[in-house]
């Protein structure tokens, strides 16, 4: 019994949680770039925050139901229709045998997220099943879907009691966004690096899962493009000689010989997969101790709705 | 000691060698999510739920403090071929004229040396290896590529990298090797480790 793919889009693959304890042997950590909002799929379906669930990049996918099964549509904002019918996102829907489902072009963010109550099955490598396309890793045979592909599922259910996210629980999809941010260790290499804060920078057309160029501002750098390659991070924002600052997300490379002058805090890593090319960012400045304060405010904000909370984000 | 974001501390360390022991060290214990060594640094991410920063930067002080002499490894010697130059080496030309070389001359310099995986890194299988004759210094790309193809060879500061993977890559390319260096299908999928030591010969074509 599985899911038929009628249209895979830009790029939909499947996600589940990152990979920790493997970027000394050079894993990236892969999994949902938006985390919070794969969890508030799969909440509707009742399975964990991680159960492999599909993340569809801005152009929206198609696909057919070949069984009964309940499912779920979070994250990027977009037209949703089951037989040409539109259902709504955040609301546990109902498949039959034969359905088939569209998830339109992404309106506001980046990504949208499809999980089935059961769960997805999907290759479990190096401690995950979610997909990392470089190495070709995980997921449906380490890759982007594609048209006939067919997907299996683990443990097909109907959800008894469908659910809707409270609208208090739904994450703004916007056109310009903000992020909290602090000092990396090699912030004082940059002549000026006041400008990191509080202007307007616009995310690049050079935009995936690794990271995104953030444009509209030039820095002048204090090296000469030899800095010994060193531990980098989701989050972590990087100057190149360019001076054009690239700000790494979940399948960003575990080293890097570039300066690392920023690193968006722990609190916000989730939001990073939702900026699309020509969405504005500003960067707020808080030192570690604030970070950890909007940590403790956003997991007890989230308590209510995802119990799993400290897991996601 | 320096933080490298909320919930990242960075250390550094004298050589390759010494980040590599000290990271083996605290991947012995339970506190840490990651611990990835660099160069000459070692970085740590932590869950700031349950360890407070003042007593991660404790725990870290200790282990630096109780690491041992870091002593030679039993190394395993890997010969690898490249093919220099040519398509699947963009830069080699370039590279050759930036250190006012002929081809030949690098090819004998970078053959003749004795070399050292000094970290695995970047992507799955990504090899820095130690040891690049000073005559062959050069800096990394000024504008990094968004794709290289799995098997490059590139150079950079003071050092050769293996790409294992296709993806991007900020190091000029002067050649490619067709030994497979990640197999995700194997038991253990990465072939090189750190502290192995490397030969590069020039393959055979045919």
């Amino acid at each position: 019994m599985t899911i038929r793919i009628l249209k895979p889009g830009l790029q939909t693959t499947i996600q589940a949680a990152p990979r920790t304890g493997l970027r000394h042997l050079g894993v990236p950590a892969s999994g949902a770039a938006d985390p919070l909002s794969m969890a508030l799929a799969n909440r509707l379906v009742g399975n964990g925050p991680f159960a492999p669930a599909l993340e569809v990049t801005l152009t929206g996918m198609a696909f057919e139901a070949q069984l009964e099964v309940s499912l779920a549509v979070t994250g990027a904002t977009a037209k949703c229709t089951i037989n040409e019918r539109a259902v709504p996102q955040h609301e546990t829907l109902q498949v039959n045998a034969g359905d088939q489902v569209v998830i339109g072009t992404a309106e506001h963010g980046a990504r949208s997220y499809i999980a089935f109550a059961g769960g997805l099955v999907a290759s479990d490598i190096l401690g995950s099943s979610s997909t990392y396309l470089p190495a070709g890793l995980g997921g449906h045979q380490g890759r982007a879907l594609r048209r006939d592909d067919r997907l299996a599922l683990d443990r097909p259910t109907c959800v008894a009691q469908p659910m809707r996210t409270p609208d208090e629980f739904k994450p703004p999809m916007l056109v310009s966004w903000t992020l909290r941010a602090g000092r990396s260790c090699e912030t004082n290499l940059l002549l000026e690096p006041e400008k990191l804060y509080d202007r307007r920078f616009e995310i690049g057309d050079r935009s995936d899962r690794m990271g995104m160029k953030l444009e509209g501002q030039k820095f002048d750098i204090r090296s000469e493009g030899r800095m010994p390659s060193a531990p980098v991070f989701p989050g972590i924002v990087q100057c190149p000689e360019d001076g054009e600052l690239f700000m790494l997300s979940v399948d960003a490379q575990t080293t890097g010989g570039y300066a690392r002058v920023a690193k968006v805090i722990r609190a916000d890593l989730h939001l990073l997969g939702q900026l699309r090319p020509g969405n504005r960012l500003t960067l707020i400045e808080r030192t570690d101790a604030a970070a950890q304060v909007e940590l403790l405010k956003k997991h007890a904000y989230w308590q209510a709705w995802l119990p799993d909370i400290a897991w996601v984000i | 000691m320096q933080s490298v974001g909320d919930d990242l501390i960075g250390v550094e360390v004298s050589s390759p060698r010494a980040a590599q022991s000290l990271a083996d060290q605290l991947r012995a214990g339970a506190a840490w999510l990651e611990v990835v060594a660099g160069i000459d640094s070692v970085v740590v991410r932590y869950d700031t739920l349950n360890i407070d920063r003042d007593a991660a930067r404790n725990l870290l002080k200790n282990a630096q403090r109780e690491l041992q002499d870091v002593s030679e490894q039993q190394a395993t010697l890997v010969e690898i071929p490249i093919v220099y130059g040519g398509d699947a080496g963009p830069d080699f030309a370039t590279v050759c004229e930036q250190l006012q070389m002929s081809a030949e001359a690098f090819v004998a310099l970078h053959t003749a040396g004795e070399y050292e995986v000094d970290m695995l890194g970047f992507t799955p299988g990504f090899a820095y290896i130690g040891g690049l004759d000073s005559k062959l210094r050069v800096p990394r790309l000024k504008e990094p590529r968004v794709r290289v193809a799995a098997g490059s060879v590139g150079i950079a500061d003071g050092r050769t990298g293996l790409y294992a993977l296709q993806g991007p890559g900020g190091w000029p390319l002067i050649g490619y090797t067709a030994l497979p260096l990640f197999d995700a299908a194997a038991a253990n999928p990465f072939i090189l480790k750190a502290g192995m030591k490397i030969r590069f010969v020039v393959a055979d074509r045919s």
